[in-house]
């Protein structure tokens, strides 16, 4: 329905890349998105991930920030680069890069089959990939079920579509109205760390919340009030409704500090029953202290007013 | 390239023109001066008529620009991305002109992709940092009236993408047909626009869609563009009265 022209090309199934002579075969679509097309194909009995798209800027433009985050050398946040190059179509240049495979799940799939309270232990792995990138000066923008993976092999939360991804301070590039901060009215499309939060805390809203309820409000004009009435109804979130506000108002300074509190949230529940018996009987002990310092603050009032 | 003014007419539309000079030559007009010209088409259901896409699509062309034909929903998100796309387009297609003066013919085909890389991380600082001007040229001939809600919306976003932005950025509103004009002017050169500014108010419904005489005259708000008298007297007074009264308002 969307006609983006000029259009994105079909790769062929057997290709070389001009420059660096890399030959690939071509074994299925993966997806496509916004600005490309990306497609499974194996190189030199390795599988690579290789996105095609019609404009080759904005293609270069993923690759100088994917090499960039690159550069640090903590953990991997974004798929590793391994080749650019171009290649003829019908007589006409294409620019392409080819980057690791991550096999895995769209995130929004996974917690369909696994069940809802996966949600906030995914959010604060999410929490600290963000992190990393925002330490290196970037703003992933973008961030969306679809542009999240859980990898098959060791369940872990990867962020996939780097075309969002923002020097901290510019416009954001690129986004989904549904986890924009502006189109919530909740503050503009500066690229800054609270933007990527206030994301992260919609996300979680819309994968936690049944589907039904999230399409029903889904006319209603976006203001954030909706999104805290979502989270008064919903178990699942309920506990994490702070953290959730906080993100929502841009309160967090850092991924860093809304991800410890919501991992305390998740260690006080997880450890759940015995914490609450032994916060009933602390309850007590302070209340007793409490009544003992009452007592002697009154004898101490009264032995002063006798004075 | 220090402080470059990037120019761009956006068009909203959701069908072909019908009255006047071909909206076709009055992009090429607008690129001859330095302006792009960008066109989204806006439809309810189904398919845009197959002239209307065509048009669309060769006024785009002339005008140096991109096009998109989406739902109403679509559209704010839409006009940020038609816009900062055409952008880059045009700062690459600049970035291109100096390197051939300096690498000669095809000077982006003899750059390895890995130079390129680099190249790209410059342009977008530049689209990034670089002066931006956007008349919103809004189609408000009877079938688009429906559709309105939705482009008030999208205006609204527009300007909110805009002041995120670094380097300074302006945007005006224009509808056409226009009461006596073949425009009217909305919402004169602003850095902000008021959600509750309605566009729907006090409108010229008619069935003309007079699209190339409305571009040729939001060439005339651009301030660099020499122009014929009638038309500098008709909008260049207004656009300063109105720029005057707007900047006591805003400060």
């Amino acid at each position: 329905m969307s006609s983006n022209k000029p259009a994105i090309p079909d790769l062929p199934l057997q290709f070389c890349g001009k420059w660096n002579q890399k030959s690939y075969r071509v074994l299925r679509e993966l997806g496509r998105g916004a600005n490309g097309a990306v497609y499974l194909a194996a190189q030199g009995g390795v599988r690579r991930a290789v996105k095609i798209g019609a404009e080759g800027m904005d293609l270069l433009m993923e690759v100088n920030v994917l090499k960039s985050v690159q550069q640090g050398r903590d953990v991997r946040v974004a798929p590793l680069v391994s080749d650019v190059d171009d290649l003829v179509i019908n007589g006409r240049t294409f620019t392409f890069y080819a980057m690791e495979y991550l096999e895995g799940e769209q995130l929004d799939r996974y917690v369909k089959r696994m069940g809802t309270e996966w949600v906030p232990i995914l959010m604060i792995q999410l929490l600290a990939r963000l992190e990393i990138l925002h330490r290196h000066g970037w703003v992933f923008g973008d961030l969306k079920p679809e542009n999240v993976m859980v990898t098959h092999a060791d369940k872990q939360v990867r962020l996939i579509d780097f075309g969002g991804v923002t020097k901290l301070g510019n416009a954001v590039r690129q986004f989904t109205e549904e986890y924009d901060r502006a189109a919530w009215q909740a503050g503009d499309r500066r690229a800054d760390i609270a933007y990527d939060l206030f994301s992260l805390a919609v996300m979680a809203v819309r994968l936690s919340a049944d589907p039904e309820v999230w399409k029903s409000r889904r006319q209603e004009p976006r203001q954030t009030g909706l999104l805290c009435d979502i989270i008064r109804n919903s178990d699942s979130l309920y506990p994490y409704r702070v953290s959730l506000v906080k993100a929502f108002h841009g309160k967090y300074a850092s991924a860093g500090e809304m991800r410890s509190e919501m991992l305390a949230i998740v260690r006080e529940r997880t450890t759940g029953h015995r914490g609450k018996q032994a916060s009933d009987s602390a309850g007590k002990l302070v209340g007793g202290l409490f009544v003992a310092s009452l007592l002697l603050l009154a004898g101490t009032l009264y032995y002063a007013w006798m004075m | 390239m220090k402080e470059a003014t990037l120019r761009q007419i956006l068009v909203v539309t959701d069908g072909c023109s019908n009255a006047g000079m071909s909206p076709v030559a009055a992009a090429a007009l607008a690129r001859e001066q330095g302006i792009t010209v960008n066109v989204i088409g806006v439809i309810d259901k189904g398919e845009m008529g197959e002239q209307g896409e065509k048009e669309i699509r060769e006024i785009a062309d002339a005008g140096g620009g991109l096009y998109d034909i989406v739902y109403p929903q679509q559209l704010a998100q839409t006009v940020q991305m038609l816009t900062r796309k055409a952008m880059t387009r045009t700062i690459h297609h600049v970035v291109n002109k100096e390197l051939k003066e300096i690498l000669g013919d095809s000077a982006m085909d003899v750059l390895a992709p890995e130079k390129r890389v680099q190249v790209a991380g410059m342009v977008d600082e530049l689209g990034e940092r670089s002066r931006l001007d956007v008349v919103m040229l809004v189609d408000t001939s009877g079938s688009m009236k429906p559709k309105l809600s939705a482009v008030q919306q999208a205006i609204h976003d527009f300007s909110i993408s805009l002041r995120s932005r670094s380097g300074q950025s302006r945007m005006a509103v224009c509808s056409f047909p226009g009461k006596q004009k073949h425009l009217d002017v909305r919402i004169p050169w602003t850095d902000q626009v008021d959600q509750a500014h309605q566009l729907t108010s006090g409108l010229t419904m008619s069935g003309i869609t007079p699209t190339g005489p409305a571009i040729v005259e939001a060439i005339a708000l651009f301030e660099h563009v020499q122009l014929p008298a009638p038309l500098s007297d008709r909008y260049r007074a207004e656009a300063e009265d109105d720029d005057g009264s707007l900047r006591d308002h805003v400060f």
